[in-house]
């Protein structure tokens, strides 16, 4: 695979707006990042649809169901599944959750945090290691919002995604709205923990919306505009990222077409304005392999 | 953390904390640090219980309508018993729908075309995912000694009720009439899911080519079976029902090699 670079403010593809994208005319948006196990395996409308997008706009994976930190290895024939969409898709990196999505056999669809310890450091790395030989390009781990501890912890968060980052080598999809629902919901200072990540091994960022239960916890729900603490926190992190790509993620509560685009519009400004201030500008986003 | 989430409520809460932390020997600070939170566990019990019960819902909506509790109890169970196995949410309401056909069949309160229905709607979803890459139609000259090449979407679903014929719509509930039902089942090459209404000696022919079977095995196998004579008016009516399905994308050719045989 040539290097290539992706800079700029993508979309999240959802099947809401796919046939405007697929009919419409050229969109400002950087490239659109898509879920592999929405496509993989299977015929239809869907792949099609996607294959004619991948040749007008570039395509970056992000993955669900890989659970980097279950106690079992990821079933062979998914991973050999996955690898055989990666190379249709033609992805520069593919990224997963820094999380459990198995237990066992059963597969629970969502994101369940790992104990911040050794134990889950290393069976984390070993796996990510052995994967990104497997699928033949980076594999980028991204930090998740999680609502409660399933065991002691031996490091704070931020030290367990330095650890798992610099031991396995991968780099990090960081997700600052995850970084400011945790914040709000266990109490901590959202900018002390980006500054104890290891910011130099960013290749993506996402932002998403969330919203306040009447408990008072907030959920990473995806089916909000983006707050303006968010867009605070983006713009933080990119003076110190330099231009890595941004990713606007919406999953629930779709508007039309039209409002993300201004959402990104927004997105971009804050881009340039602190691109123009990173020192790292000239770095960029970009994997080889 | 699979029993935390979609196991059944038990009388200590929505999520057992103590009895899953004592039958699983989680003990010291990893179990206080679960204790700790457990009020926040139930956020994941229904984020992930939310989750797969749309996946189902979006499936199979008019099922859902018709059956109410019935079918959250179903699915409380199917979520307890068995849970999901596939990486793909697509995939949900097959497992779900394999989980519950022998336990529906022996529950009184279940009405008898629940299953067929809910087998029907689930084919939207389950033949329009069905990898297969799009494919001319093509009818190759009939040669009663060589089978047919179909696409691999194509199938003969069978059903007791007629419950193709009930509405779309979602909050419609009358239900269907009982009528042994044939329908033939196909993706075409612009990605729609197409429904054919076949006759019984259609639908019996159709099941054996696709199983394999030469023409002349599958068109003796389906006279045989409804009682009919082989004659003129049935090798006329084969080939019309052939040249549509050819037209329409689901025939694609002659079938390669040797048949697989399908013994009565």
């Amino acid at each position: 695979m040539s290097e290539r670079r992706i800079r700029g403010v993508g979309l999240g593809l959802r099947w809401e707006f796919l046939e405007e994208v697929l009919d419409g005319p050229a969109l400002d948006i950087a490239f659109f990042e898509v879920s592999p196990e929405n496509y993989m395996r299977r015929g239809g409308y869907y792949p099609a649809a996607l294959e004619r997008i991948g040749e007008r706009y570039p395509i970056v994976t992000h993955g669900l169901t890989l659970s980097l930190g279950s106690a079992d290895d990821p079933d062979p024939s998914f991973v050999r599944d996955l690898s055989v969409e990666l190379d249709r898709l033609d992805t520069p990196w593919h990224s997963d959750h820094l999380s459990f999505t198995s237990a066992g056999e059963t597969v629970l669809h969502e994101l369940f945090p790992l104990p911040f310890d050794e134990a889950s450091v290393r069976r984390v790395s070993d796996r990510v290691r052995r994967l990104t030989d497997e699928l033949r390009r980076p594999v980028a781990l991204e930090n998740i919002t999680y609502y409660a501890h399933f065991g002691a912890r031996t490091m704070s968060e931020a030290e367990f995604i330095s650890r798992v980052v610099e031991s396995s080598g991968a780099p990090l999809l960081l997700d600052v709205n995850n970084v400011y629902v945790n914040a709000q919901n266990f109490g901590f200072d959202p900018r002390r923990h980006l500054a104890e990540l290891p910011l130099d091994r960013v290749i993506e960022v996402h932002v998403a919306g969330h919203a306040k239960q009447a408990s008072g916890l907030i959920l990473d729900n995806h089916g909000t505009p983006v707050a303006s603490p968010v867009f605070e926190l983006l713009e933080w992190t990119l003076e110190r990222t330099g231009p890595v790509p941004v990713l606007l993620e919406r999953d629930n509560d779709v508007p039309e077409l039209a409002a993300l685009l201004e959402e990104i519009r927004a997105l971009r400004t804050v881009y340039e304005r602190a691109v123009g201030c990173s020192k790292k500008a000239e770095t960029g986003a970009h994997a080889s392999a | 953390m699979a029993e935390l989430v979609l196991g059944r409520e038990s009388p200590e809460g929505p999520v057992a904390v103590n009895a899953w932390l004592a039958r699983h020997g989680v003990s010291g600070g990893d179990a206080e640090a679960v204790r700790r939170e457990a009020a926040r566990l139930s956020v994941y019990r229904g984020l992930v219980r939310g989750r797969l019960r749309e996946a189902v819902e979006i499936a199979i909506p008019r099922t859902r309508t018709r059956l109410g509790a019935l079918f959250d109890e179903y699915f409380a169970r199917y979520l307890a018993e068995r849970g999901p196995r596939s990486h793909y949410l697509r995939d949900v309401t097959t497992e779900f729908l394999e989980f519950v056909a022998p336990l529906v069949a022996g529950d009184p309160r279940v009405p008898p075309w629940a299953l067929d229905l809910a087998r029907h709607e689930a084919l939207d979803i389950f033949v329009g995912s069905l990898a297969d890459a799009p494919k001319a139609g093509v009818l190759p000259e009939l040669d009663p000694d060589r089978g047919l090449a179909f696409s691999a979407t194509a199938r003969v679903a069978r059903y007791a009720f007629a419950v193709h014929r009930l509405s779309e719509d979602p909050g419609d509930t009358s239900e269907p009439e009982s009528s042994p039902t044939a329908l033939f089942v196909y993706r075409s090459p612009e990605h729609d899911v197409r429904y054919l209404e076949v006759t019984p000696l259609a639908a019996v022919l159709l099941e054996r080519l696709l199983s394999g079977e030469t023409l002349r095995e599958a068109l003796e196998h389906a006279t045989r079976e409804l009682g009919v004579p082989l004659d003129g008016a049935v090798l006329d009516g084969a080939a019309r029902v052939l040249s549509d399905l050819a037209e329409r994308g689901a025939v694609v050719g002659a079938r390669e090699g040797g048949s697989t045989t399908v013994r009565t």
